[in-house]
C-alpha cells in the first residue's frame, strides 16, 4: 500500500546485482589505490608478527632464568641472554607501535578516499539521471545512500575487510607457533577451537535479527517524535496531547522490550565467548602442567603457550563481528550500486549535433508521452504549432497534460511517439545542452541555490557582467528588495543564509531566466503563497519577461489568456479546444466553461 | 585500529563533545536510575565479584607453579600437598587447582553475565524515563519556543542524544566500570604480592594516561571539524537533489560537481586528520604495554638470577614473574578498553546534559493552577488592548482591540508581516498576550485550561500537516471517538469525500510522510474534513493562496463555505470573494488594526483597504464581471 503512494527506486534503475557481487565491486574501489592498500596489509603483516615474536621472546627470557638457575650454569650467559632479549622486546614493542599506527592510519586514509570517490560518482550520477527517475524517487532515500550507505561500506573498508585479515594471520600464526611449541598440548584445545567458531558464528546470526527488530522499533519512535514535532500545531490546536503521549509511551515501552530481549541473550552469550577462552586456559593449566611435571614441556614454553591461546581465540571472536559486518556492507553496496548503475533515458545521440541559436519555432507532431512503466499515455497524439513570439496558454485540470507538454521541450522526458521541432531540428537530434541553453523555464516551485543573490541570478550564466544581473533583476522586480538587504546582490541565501519569502524567490527565479535572454520561455503562472502586494509585482515581470519570446505558460490566470496568441485546452491528454481567446469562447464549451469557472486571478 | 570511531556519518548522530558540568549532569543522571537502585547495587556487587575472581585466577595459576610445577615452597601459600611430594600427588593436586580455577572461571562469567543484564536492565528502564520526560516537554513547551529553535534541530539533538546515551549506558558503561575495577584490584594484587616489584611495573601507567588523555583530546577536536564538513557534504546533497531539475534545465551539472568535489574533498581532508590522532592511540598503548613487560621480565630476571632481594623485599621467583606478567597483560587490555570507550562516555555525559537542558526549558504557557475547564462556548470573541511579542522588545501587536459576536465571520487582511497571523493564534492562546486580554464568552483564555479552550476552536492551516497513517485516522484525529460514518460524512462536508474514493485504497490508503502522495490542495481537504469532524464553535482558517489547481480550489472554497455557517470564524483572507462575505473586516498594519468595517463600508473611507483593493481585487473584479457578461 504505502509502495504504491510513494513508488520506491529501482522501477527506473537496472537490475540490481546480487549482494555478494555488490560487495566484491564495492572492494573493487581499492584498486584505486592500491599503493595505499598495499602498504595497509603489509604493515599489518609486520605488526602481527612482530605481536606474535613477543611471547616467544618472553619465553626465552623465561627459559634463560630457569637454565641459569639450574645448579653449575653461568649466570653471566643467562643475564646477557635477558638483556638481549629486553632490547629486542623495545625493538618489537616500536615496530608493534609504528607498524600498527601505520597500518590504522592507511586503512583509514585508503577508505575515506574510496569514500570520496564513491560519494563524487553517486553525486555526478544524481546530477545527470533524468526527471523520471526522480518521480520515482524520494530525496530521502538517495540521501541515505550518499551519506550512511557510503559510510557503512567505508567502515566495512576500513575495518571489516583488514580486521578480517589480521584475524587469519593472527588465528594462524598463533596456531602455528602452538604446534611448534609443543604439538600435544595444541591438541588438547584444537577441540575447543570449532566450538568457539560455532558459538561466535551463532552469536552474530542470533544477533542480527535482534538489532534490526530493534532498529525497526527505533524508526517507529521516531517517527512520532517527527510527527509531533513538524505537527506542533495540529496537536495543539486539537488539545491531543494527551492521545500523542499515549501513542510514544507505547512505542517507548514496545522498543524498551525488544531491548530488554536482547539484553537476556546477550547476558548469556557474552560471558559464553568469554568462559570459552578462559577454559582453554585452565586446559592447558593442567595439561601442560602434568607435561612439565613429566618434564615434557618447560615453564617458559607453558608462559608462551597462555599467552598464543589469547591470540588464539581473540581472533576467533573478531571473526562474529566481521560476519555481521559484512552482511550490513553487502546490504549497502546494493543500495549503492542501485544508484550508480541508474541509467538516463535522455542521453545524446550518437551523432547529435549543437542546436543553433533558433527564432522560436515550435512544432508538436503526433506527440504521445506515457510514464515508464504504466499504459495509459498522458499525452495522445497532440499536435500544434507555435510561431516565434507567440505566447500559448495551456489550460485544464490538473492531470490534463499541461506540464508534460513544457517537460517534453527541454528533453526532460523523450516522447514515446511522435517528435518535437524547434526550427525544424528534432530535439532527440540535437545536444542537450544546446537545446537546453536557449530555452529559460520558470518553474512553479522555485529553488535557489547556497550562496549570494547574484550567484543566483547568474546561474545559468555564471559570467554575466554585473550591469546585466541588475537589469534582469530590475525586469524581474526583484531590484527593490535585494537592495532592501543589508549586502544586496551579496546577500548569502540558502543553508547559512537569510530566507527569501516564496514571492521573492519567485521574482529571483524570474531574473535567472531573463539573464539567459532565451528566444523560448516557458512558465507557470501560478504563484506561491505570497501576499497580494508581491503577487502583483510577479505577474509584472512575467508580463515583462514573456515580451517577444515564444512563451510556454501554464494558465491560472484570466490576464494570462486574454493576451495570449493562442490557447490549447487539454483534457486527459488530448487538445479539445485551440485558438484565441475570442474564438474559442464562440466555439468551445468547454474552454467557456473553464473560463468561467475555474481561472482565478488572485 | 578497532576504535570505535565510525568517522563522519555516525559523528553526525554522536556529538564527541565535551561535558560542561559532568557532576550535575551525573546527578540528574542519579534520578532517572534511583528507583532501580536495588539492580545498580547488585550490578556493582556482581562486578566487584566477578573482578575479584579475575584477578584471583592468575594468583592460582602461579601458586601452581611454585607450589606443584616448579616448588619453590616460600612462594607457595596454597598448598594441599607437599612441594616435594611425588609426582601423581603433585598431579592430582594440580588437577584439583584446575578444576577450582575453572569453577573460578564460570563464577566469574556467569556473574559477569548477570551483571551486564542488571545494568542494562536499569539503564533501559531509566532511558524510557528520559524518553517519556522529553516528549512531555516538548508539548508542554510553547510554540513561541519553536519558533525560536528549529523543530528539524530538537528532532536530531533528541535522536542523536538518547542515542549516544543508550550506546554508552549497557556495555560500554558496564566494560568502563570493570575496566576500572580490574586495574584497581590489579593493582592491590601486585602490591599484595611484592611492592618494589608492583610498583616498577607500573611505570609505564602515566604515560598510559597521558596518551589517552592527549589523542582523546586531539581527536575530538579533529572530529568536531568533521562534524562541520559532513554537515556541508549533506547541505551540498540535500541541495542538488532537491534542485536537480534546475541544475539540468540551465546545463550546470559540471559546475556542481566540481563544487560537490570539492566540499566531498574537504570532508576527506578533515576524517583524515581526525584518523591520525584515533590511529595513533591504540598503537601508542600497546607499545606501552610491551614496555611494561620487557620492565618486570628484566627486573624480575636479575633478581633470580643474581638472587638479590629487590630492594630489602624476598628475591623474585619464577613464580611470581609468571604472575606478573599475566598481571601486567591484565591491566593493559582493560586500559586500552577504556582509553577507546572514553570519548563515547564523554559524549553520552554531554548528550544528557543538552537533553536536561531541554527539560529545564520552563514552558511559557501553561495552565494556572487554578485554571478551570472553559464550559460549552457560544463563540463571543474579545480582543482587549492586545499587545504581543515573540521577543522581548520586539512588539508584533500593539493594541488590538476588537469584538466578534457568535456567528460572525472576521476576514482578516493586510501585507505580510503585518500581524495576521499573530492575531488568529492569540485565540486559541498559542502565545500569550504581553499586555490586554483576550476573552471568549468573556472569559480570559489565560484562566481557563488549554485542553478546554483548544478543544472548541478548529484550525485549517495553509500547508496542512497530515500524519503518516490512514486517511481515515487522519481525520478522526478531529475527534476520536468519531465513528466510520461520522468521518465520511465529515470528508463530504469537505468535498474531500470525491479525491479519497479515487485513492488505491479509499479511506485506508496510508499517507506518506506528512501526507506525502496528496498535492496540498488535497492536504488541507483533509484538514478541512478533520476540522469539520470536531465541530468547534470558532473556527480558524488561513485561506491558501498557494499553488493549488483550479479545480481543487473550487472545492475548498466550497468546503470552507460550508465549515463557516454558524460558526465565529476567523479568515486570513487573500480572495476578494471571503472579504466580500464577511461581517467584519479588520485591515491589519505594524501591528495594529488601521481600519475596520465591511468591505463595502471600508471602501468608502478610501483609506488603507481602499488601496489594497485598487491595486489588487479591482482586476479580479472586473475579470469576473467580464466573465459575466460574455
Amino acid at each position: 500500500m504505502q509502495a504504491q503512494m510513494n513508488p520506491g527506486m529501482g522501477r527506473a534503475t537496472r537490475q540490481p546485482a546480487a549482494p555478494r557481487g555488490a560487495l566484491l565491486r564495492a572492494i573493487g574501489y581499492l584498486g584505486d589505490h592500491r599503493r595505499n592498500v598495499a602498504i595497509t596489509y603489509g604493515t599489518l603483516a609486520l605488526a602481527t608478527f612482530a605481536q606474535l615474536m613477543v611471547p616467544q621472546i618472553v619465553q626465552n627470557m623465561i627459559d634463560a632464568v630457569t637454565e641459569s638457575l639450574a645448579p653449575n650454569a653461568d649466570p653471566a650467559t643467562g643475564e646477557r641472554v635477558i638483556w638481549y632479549a629486553a632490547l629486542l622486546i623495545l625493538l618489537f614493542a616500536i615496530m608493534r607501535g609504528l607498524f600498527s599506527f601505520i597500518q590504522a592510519f592507511m586503512s583509514q586514509k585508503t577508505s575515506q578516499d574510496v569514500a570520496y570517490d564513491m560519494r563524487n560518482a553517486i553525486f555526478a550520477r544524481i546530477q545527470r539521471l533524468s526527471f523520471s527517475y526522480y518521480d520515482q524517487t524520494q530525496t530521502g532515500q538517495l540521501m541515505i545512500r550518499a551519506t550512511d550507505d557510503v559510510e557503512r561500506l567505508r567502515t566495512f573498508v576500513a575495518q571489516g575487510l583488514v580486521m578480517a585479515a589480521q584475524s587469519f594471520m593472527l588465528l594462524f600464526g598463533a596456531l602455528l607457533m602452538l604446534i611448534f611449541t609443543n604439538w600435544s598440548l595444541t591438541l588438547v584445545m584444537l577441540p575447543l577451537l570449532p566450538i568457539a567458531l560455532a558459538l561466535f558464528m551463532g552469536f552474530g546470526k542470533v544477533a542480527q535479527p535482534l538489532f534490526m527488530a530493534i532498529q525497526a522499533k527505533l524508526a517507529t519512535l521516531n517517527t512520532i517524535l517527527q510527527e509531533n514535532l513538524a505537527g506542533m500545531k495540529v496537536v495543539k490546536s486539537f488539545a491531543r496531547e494527551p492521545h500523542e503521549v499515549q501513542r510514544f509511551d507505547a512505542a517507548a515501552s514496545d522498543l524498551m522490550a525488544q531491548q530488554l530481549r536482547v539484553n537476556r541473550v546477550f547476558s548469556f552469550l557474552f560471558p559464553v565467548v568469554f568462559l570459552v577462552a578462559q577454559l582453554g586456559q585452565a586446559a592447558i593449566l593442567y595439561f601442560g602442567g602434568v607435561q612439565i611435571l613429566n618434564g615434557t614441556l618447560n615453564l617458559g614454553e607453558y608462559q608462551k603457550f597462555s599467552l598464543f591461546l589469547i591470540y588464539v581465540f581473540f581472533p576467533l571472536g573478531q571473526l562474529g563481528m566481521i560476519v555481521s559486518m559484512m552482511a550490513q556492507a553487502s546490504a549497502s553496496a546494493k543500495r549503492i550500486f542501485e544508484v550508480l548503475d541508474a541509467e538516463s533515458e535522455i542521453r545524446d545521440m550518437p551523432g547529435a549535433t549543437a542546436l543553433p541559436p533558433i527564432r522560436g519555432h515550435v512544432e508538436f507532431r503526433d506527440v504521445t508521452f506515457r510514464y515508464l512503466g504504466s499504459g495509459e499515455p498522458v499525452l495522445k497524439q497532440v499536435s500544434f504549432v507555435a510561431q516565434p513570439g507567440q505566447t500559448i496558454a495551456l489550460l485544464g485540470a490538473t492531470g490534463s497534460g499541461k506540464t508534460t507538454i513544457i517537460n517534453l521541450l527541454p528533453r526532460f522526458y523523450d516522447a514515446s511517439e511522435g517528435s518535437i521541432l524547434i526550427d525544424g531540428h528534432d530535439v532527440r537530434q540535437v545536444t542537450i545542452d544546446s537545446l537546453r541553453s536557449q530555452i529559460g523555464i520558470v518553474l512553479q516551485e522555485t529553488n535557489l541555490f547556497s550562496g549570494t543573490i547574484r550567484e543566483n541570478i547568474a546561474f545559468g550564466r555564471p559570467e554575466a557582467s554585473d550591469a546585466e544581473i541588475m537589469a534582469a533583476a530590475q525586469a524581474a522586480a526583484a531590484h527593490d528588495f535585494i537592495m532592501g538587504f543589508p549586502d544586496g546582490y551579496q546577500t548569502y541565501v540558502g543553508e547559512r543564509g537569510i530566507t527569501l519569502s516564496g514571492g521573492q524567490k519567485q521574482r529571483v527565479a524570474i531574473a535567472r531566466a531573463l539573464l539567459l535572454d532565451p528566444r523560448l520561455l516557458i512558465l507557470d503562472d501560478s504563484t506561491s503563497s505570497v501576499d497580494l502586494q508581491t503577487e502583483y509585482h510577479i505577474q509584472q515581470a512575467l508580463d515583462q519577461l514573456m515580451r517577444g519570446r515564444t512563451s510556454f505558460v501554464i494558465a491560472q490566470r484570466v490576464s494570462t489568456v486574454l493576451s495570449a496568441d493562442q490557447i490549447l485546452v487539454l483534457d486527459k491528454g488530448e487538445i479539445v479546444a485551440q485558438g484565441t481567446h475570442a474564438d474559442l469562447l464562440e466555439n468551445s464549451p468547454i474552454y467557456a466553461e473553464i473560463y468561467s469557472s475555474q481561472l482565478v486571478d488572485a | 585500529m578497532m576504535m570505535g570511531h565510525g568517522g563522519p556519518g555516525r559523528m553526525l548522530n554522536t556529538e564527541t563533545s565535551k561535558p560542561k558540568h559532568a557532576l550535575a549532569t551525573l546527578a540528574r543522571f542519579w534520578y532517572y536510575f534511583k528507583p532501580y537502585w536495588f539492580a545498580l547495587v547488585a550490578t556493582v556487587v556482581l562486578i566487584v565479584v566477578s573482578t575479584v575472581l579475575q584477578v584471583v585466577a592468575p594468583l592460582l595459576i602461579g601458586q601452581a607453579v611454585d607450589c606443584y610445577l616448579l616448588p619453590h615452597p616460600e612462594a607457595c601459600w596454597y598448598a594441599t600437598v607437599q612441594p616435594n611430594a611425588e609426582i601423581a600427588a603433585r598431579t592430582g593436586a594440580l588437577g584439583w587447582l584446575t578444576l577450582i580455577l575453572t569453577l573460578v572461571f564460570v563464577i566469574g562469567s556467569f556473574m559477569q553475565g548477570l551483571a551486564f543484564y542488571s545494568m542494562n536492565w536499569a539503564g533501559q528502564y531509566a532511558l524510557r524515563a528520559i524518553r517519556k520526560d522529553t516528549f512531555d516537554q516538548i508539548h508542554r513547551l510553547s510554540l513561541g519556543f519553536y519558533a525560536r529553535n528549529e523543530a528539524g534541530n530538537i528532532m536530531s539533538r533528541i535522536t542523536s542524544d538518547t542515542d549516544t546515551i543508550q550506546q554508552v549506558l549497557g556495555f560500554a558503561l558496564l566494560s568502563v566500570v570493570a575496566g576500572i575495577l580490574q586495574v584497581v584490584f590489579t593493582i592491590i594484587a601486585m602490591l599484595a604480592a611484592n611492592v618494589p616489584y608492583a610498583l616498577i611495573s607500573l611505570t609505564v601507567v602515566p604515560a598510559m594516561a597521558w596518551a589517552t588523555i592527549y589523542f582523546s583530546n586531539q581527536a575530538r577536536k579533529a572530529f568536531r571539524a568533521t562534524r562541520q564538513q559532513m554537515g556541508s557534504v549533506n547541505a551540498g546533497l540535500q541541495e542538488s537533489i532537491a534542485g536537480v531539475r534546475e541544475v539540468q534545465a540551465f546545463n550546470r551539472e559540471q559546475e556542481s560537481i566540481e563544487q560537490f568535489r570539492r566540499t566531498n574533498a574537504a570532508n576527506r581532508d578533515a576524517n583524515v586528520r581526525a584518523a591520525s590522532y584515533t590511529s595513533a592511540l591504540n598503537p601508542v598503548l600497546e607499545a606501552l604495554g610491551y614496555v611494561a613487560i620487557a620492565l618486570v621480565v628484566v627486573v624480575g630476571a636479575m633478581s633470580a638470577l643474581r638472587n638479590q632481594p629487590l630492594f630489602g623485599t624476598s628475591v623474585i621467583s619464577l613464580g611470581t614473574i609468571v604472575i606478573f606478567i599475566q598481571f601486567v597483560q591484565r591491566f593493559n587490555q582493560p586500559i586500552q578498553q577504556i582509553a577507546t570507550l572514553w570519548t563515547n562516555l564523554q559524549s553520552a555525559v554531554a548528550g544528557g546534559e543538552r537533553i536536561f537542558e531541554l527539560l529545564d526549558e520552563p514552558p511559557e504557557i501553561k495552565d494556572r493552577p487554578a485554571a478551570r475547564e472553559l464550559p460549552t462556548i457560544r463563540g463571543h470573541v474579545a480582543f482587549e488592548q492586545v499587545c504581543a511579542e515573540y521577543l522581548p522588545g520586539q512588539p508584533v501587536l500593539r493594541g488590538v482591540d476588537f469584538v466578534a459576536q457568535p456567528g460572525q465571520v472576521v476576514a482578516i487582511v493586510g501585507p505580510t508581516g503585518a500581524g495576521k497571523s499573530t492575531i488568529i493564534n492569540m485565540i486559541p492562546r498559542f502565545y500569550d498576550v504581553s499586555h490586554g486580554r483576550v476573552l471568549i464568552d468573556g472569559v480570559d483564555v489565560r484562566e481557563v485550561t488549554s485542553a478546554s479552550l483548544r478543544r472548541q476552536i478548529g484550525i485549517v492551516l495553509q500547508d496542512s500537516f497530515l500524519f503518516a497513517d490512514t486517511v481515515l485516522h487522519n481525520i478522526r484525529y478531529g475527534r476520536l471517538e468519531a465513528t466510520d460514518d461520522e468521518v465520511i460524512a465529515a470528508a463530504k462536508l469537505a468535498s474531500a469525500d470525491g479525491f479519497i474514493e479515487r485513492l488505491p485504497q479509499g479511506y485506508q490508503t496510508v499517507l506518506g510522510e506528512r501526507g506525502s502522495g496528496l498535492s496540498q490542495g488535497q492536504r488541507q481537504l483533509i484538514a478541512i474534513a478533520r476540522a469539520a469532524l470536531a465541530n468547534p464553535r470558532i473556527l480558524i482558517l488561513d485561506e491558501a493562496t498557494s499553488s493549488v489547481d483550479t479545480r481543487t480550489e473550487r472545492l475548498i472554497q466550497k468546503a470552507f463555505d460550508q465549515l463557516l455557517q454558524g460558526r465565529t470564524s476567523f479568515v486570513i483572507a487573500h480572495r476578494l470573494s471571503t472579504i466580500r462575505n464577511a461581517d467584519l473586516v479588520l485591515m491589519v498594519r505594524d501591528g495594529q488594526i488601521v481600519e475596520r468595517g465591511t468591505h463595502t463600508e471600508l471602501l468608502a473611507q478610501r483609506g488603507a483597504y481602499y488601496e489594497l483593493y485598487m491595486s489588487q481585487f479591482r482586476r479580479e473584479e472586473e475579470a469576473e464581471q467580464h466573465a459575466a457578461k460574455e
